[in-house]
């Protein structure tokens, strides 16, 4: 959980937009490592895209090309 | 003129070799478009030595480079209170996307290292690393220069390093000495 007393002050831009940077790369490998965790456990991608809130169209597009069977470290 | 043409087809040939490594890089980063810090890690390996040895000027080992990349993204995840491990904080991990069909595009960073190089091809006699190492040591902001920030290297040092041997190995040829 993300403490909101912590963030950076926007007096802080150098360390806020790290912070974003660093957040939307580690949400980016979140988001590959748990569809393909689904994918693994039988989800389609119309579920898949209804628990990330996008269409199917957009998630496919964006993630298919993660492959159920790759097996990450 | 020979000479100059032998030089311009070298270049061509660094260039291709310089974003095709840094595109690896990027994939390595699951990120489909090279940027800044992709072009810095991919010129290291350039096979003249020249950014090693700007590295090595200021007293940083260029090959902790790609550690501090991760490094400066753990940072960043602390400073808003995320302590996540290395799997998703890491810099560069072994689990890379695979390169899309199409023309090749850089991330915006990596575009104005591309942009720079393209400024200053009439200098690259011929294209080093340390021409990329330059550039990208004088970029204030982003991923690159809070990398070299973790390295603890000042980047105008690094900056005037590889202008030194962009600049001595124009008198060379082939691989600078380590």
């Amino acid at each position: 959980m993300i403490d909101v007393r912590q963030l950076p002050t926007p007096d802080e831009p150098e360390e806020a937009l790290a912070a974003v940077v660093a957040l939307r790369r580690a949400a980016d490998l979140l988001e590959r490592r748990a569809v393909r965790a689904a994918l693994k456990q039988g989800w389609s991608w119309a579920k898949i895209a209804q628990a990330l809130g996008i269409s199917k169209q957009a998630a496919h597009k964006r993630l298919s090309d993660i492959n159920a069977q790759d097996n990450p470290p | 003129m020979l000479s100059g043409i032998k030089t311009r087809l070298s270049n061509v040939r660094t260039i291709k070799t310089l974003c095709e490594s840094a595109e690896n890089y990027a994939l390595q980063d699951q990120q489909r478009q090279a940027g800044a810090e992709h072009f810095l890690l991919a010129a290291i390996d350039l096979p003249d030595n020249t950014a090693r040895l700007a590295f090595r000027e200021v007293g940083a080992d260029a090959a902790g480079s790609r550690d501090a990349v991760g490094a400066q993204y753990r940072e960043a995840l602390r400073s808003v209170g995320v302590n996540a491990g290395e799997h998703i904080s890491g810099g560069l991990i072994p689990e890379p996307l695979q390169a899309a069909a199409g023309l090749y595009e850089a991330a915006p960073s990596g575009a104005e290292v591309m942009k720079e190089l393209a400024a200053n091809r009439n200098d690259h006699r011929p294209l080093l690393g340390a021409h990329v190492v330059a550039i990208v040591a004088a970029m204030e902001q982003g991923v690159a220069a809070r990398a070299l920030r973790c390295m603890g290297v000042d980047p105008a040092g690094l900056k005037a390093a590889a202008n030194k041997f962009s600049r001595t190995s124009n008198r060379h040829t082939g691989p600078m000495g380590a």
